[in-house]
């Protein structure tokens, strides 16, 4: 039956009310302008830098025609191209390390039933919320107090130690849910204790496993404020390195390094929700962005 | 209800009395285990034949479980040893040992599919890849589960997961397999269907089953003999019937069936009831003058006004009347504290929920015999 059939036959007013009822609950349009509002207000800054990016004159207020200047100049430098180079080893050591021991950590706190352990889970929190600006200053106090001369290697040591808790709350997370009877059955029918890991606990938790490797990448590629406390003199990190030429004047080939880690960035995220798909686990809870039950 | 006629069961008839290391699947010997202060199993011994379906039947935190996981490697007796087919196996890891196990959380491997899943066991033991294909295709005919070879755990029901983990243990072909109550979290209908099949299996492929439940009825209908344990001890063991029909401890009696335990004392080679009916049922062997002890009597041997000759008699009161279906379960408050049980059929002559209203005063009776004596 019709929509106007019947809701002719009611009263005027039942009818307004009627519309008022169903346009609230099935057809929130409000919450359709939100998500709209959103959607401008945190792209709108990206999409102007990334524009400008192509701009063919200094100009940072208009638009005047497109070109690849920015990027050549970007790509012509040295110094740069150092730094985007750092950027991104930065990014795999302390996705390597950090996830290798996160998991490994997350392994301990969900298998050990001492109270050390107890106090470990909660201890795991601090890195997370200690402002990134202590983390900074006390890991370049630590690195002088010894006498560790300053350099990449000191960043990604300082990487490590604030990305390992990000590792281990997401990979925890998945561990827990576990039943402890998979592996049993794993060594029932003859696997080893490596062989239980390798065979059965692994394949799932690659997904979580997956998901915080990714994060932490992006967290530490393009961190700024622990990666100037711990930097040395060259190469610098990007960010680092962006942040000393903008003192010397804004020119416009900020927007294509911004715009070639915007695209880097986002390029991580996206195989961090993709991958667990692509590796045939549909249905699987996406650790990212929640994800449907299965 | 009860099983086949004890003597008809080969598997029990060959074994008699005398056990052979040949014939004995597992043996405990003065097992006890502790987890810090608490006793989870005391003393425990046993021994379960080859072949034979055995049941492990207990309330939750009986040592039920934990007897199981001995068996299958993922405890360790604190004292005492397993033997497995006359080995002892307290050094065996649980990878080594020729048992395997159906969990009641079925414990499939989430990310293998139903074949993988069966084959799993035999690609550890580095079976040929012909071997394994032909095995695990007789195992998924087994269980019924042909044609679902591909499908993923999440993809199947509560009934057809539980399958898999059987296939998946069977296909290995163990000496013993273990069962911790796999049935219990299926439904009920679902349980009865399982249960009938579990034991058609069992006779089929000839392997020795240590079954572990909480469900009285489920071992009853399944088990070729049966362990009742409580507080980490066996209270009594032997073929469902035996246990059913002839229990030696309260415990047991009231674990089993549903049971009226009436306080009594003894009188010379009677017993006097605490409501004062004095009669002569068979008493066990050591009862002193004057003990107290309980009589048992099971629901469906007690009959309501209508009494034979020969019966022991008492009146109450009908406090509660429940229709079951079949039967009707009447409630009757003898004494203050005594209350008794009794199972009427509903026939298609007479239905006892019309003729017992509650508040009406009855006689109940039952034949001495049936009461049973325990200590």
């Amino acid at each position: 039956m019709s929509a106007p059939g019947w809701a002719a036959r009611l009263p005027l007013a039942r009818r307004r009310a009627e519309r008022r009822r169903r346009r609230g609950f099935d057809q929130p349009r409000f919450l359709r302008a939100f998500f709209l509002l959103f959607v401008l207000w945190t792209f709108a800054p990206l999409l102007v830098v990334a524009l400008f990016s192509f701009n063919s004159t200094p100009s940072l207020q208009n638009f005047e025609g497109f070109s690849l200047q920015w990027y050549d100049e970007f790509f012509s430098s040295v110094t740069l191209r150092e730094s985007l180079v750092a950027s991104i080893e930065i990014g795999f050591v302390t996705m390597i390390v950090g996830t290798v021991l996160g998991t490994t950590l997350a392994f301990a706190l969900v298998r050990a039933r001492s109270r050390i352990a107890q106090a470990s889970n909660v201890l795991m929190l601090v890195p997370l919320v200690t402002p990134e600006i202590v983390a900074g200053v006390s890991a370049l106090v630590l690195f002088t107090q010894i006498g560790m001369d300053l350099s990449l290697l000191t960043i990604m040591i300082a990487e490590i130690t604030f990305s390992i808790s990000f590792v281990t709350v997401i990979v925890r997370a998945r561990l827990a849910t576990m039943n402890r009877e998979v592996e049993e059955a794993a060594l029932d029918l003859g696997a080893t204790r490596m062989q239980t890991v390798r065979l059965v606990v692994l394949p799932a938790l690659w997904p979580a496993i997956i998901a915080s490797a990714l994060l932490i990448f992006a967290l530490s590629f393009d961190d700024f404020v622990i990666a100037f406390f711990t930097t040395g003199e060259s190469p610098t990190p990007l960010p680092v390195q962006i942040y000393s030429s903008i003192r010397f004047g804004v020119r416009p080939t900020i927007n294509a390094i911004g715009t070639l880690m915007l695209v880097i960035s986002f390029l991580i995220v996206a195989l961090a929700v993709a991958l667990p798909r692509l590796l045939g686990r549909r249905g699987e809870q996406n650790v990212l962005i929640g994800g449907e039950a299965p | 209800m009860t099983a086949d006629h004890t003597t008809t069961d080969p598997s029990i008839q060959a074994t008699g009395g005398s056990d052979g290391a040949g014939s004995e699947a597992i043996r405990f010997e003065g097992v006890t285990k502790r987890f810090g202060a608490t006793v989870a199993v005391d003393d425990l011994n046993l021994t379960i034949r080859r072949g034979e379906f055995f049941s492990l039947l207990g309330p939750s935190g009986c040592g039920k479980t934990t007897t199981l996981r001995m068996v299958a490697g993922f405890e360790q007796p604190t004292e005492g040893s397993v033997y497995l087919e006359g080995e002892p196996v307290d050094e065996v890891p649980p990878y080594s040992r020729n048992v395997n196990t159906v969990f009641q959380s079925y414990a499939l491997f989430e990310h293998l599919d139903v074949e993988r899943n069966v084959a799993f066991g035999l690609k550890r033991r580095k079976v040929p890849g012909d071997e394994i294909r032909s095995r695990v295709a007789d195992a998924l005919e087994l269980v019924q589960l042909t044609g679902r070879e591909r499908a993923k755990p999440r993809q199947l029901s509560g009934g057809q997961m539980q399958r898999v983990a059987l296939a998946r243990a069977l296909v290995n072909r163990p000496a013993v397999l273990l069962l911790d109550e796999p049935l219990g979290a299926l439904d009920l209908k679902l349980r009865k269907q399982m249960q009938v099949e579990l034991k058609e299996i069992q006779r089929e492929v000839g392997i020795t089953f240590l079954y572990v439940t909480h469900d009285q009825e489920e071992a009853l209908a399944m088990s070729d003999r049966i362990a009742v344990m409580d507080e980490g001890a066996v209270q009594q063991f032997g073929p469902p019937e035996e246990i059913y029909e002839s229990p030696q401890k309260p415990f047991v009696a009231g674990f089993i069936g549903v049971s009226n335990l009436l306080p009594a004392t003894v009188e010379g080679a009677a017993v006097r009831l605490k409501t004062g009916q004095l009669f002569t049922p068979p008493l066990p062997e050591g009862c002193e003058e004057g003990a107290s002890v309980f009589c048992s009597v099971r629901p469906e041997k007690i009959f309501l006004d209508d009494l034979e000759d020969g019966m022991v008699s008492v009146e109450g009161e009908i406090v509660e009347r429940i229709y079951l279906g079949t039967t009707t379960q009447v409630i009757v408050q003898l004494a203050p504290d005594v209350r008794v049980v009794a199972l009427e059929q509903n026939t298609a002559r007479s239905r006892a929920d019309d003729r017992w209203e509650i508040g009406m005063r009855v006689r109940l009776g039952w034949h001495p015999e049936h009461a049973l004596v325990l200590r």
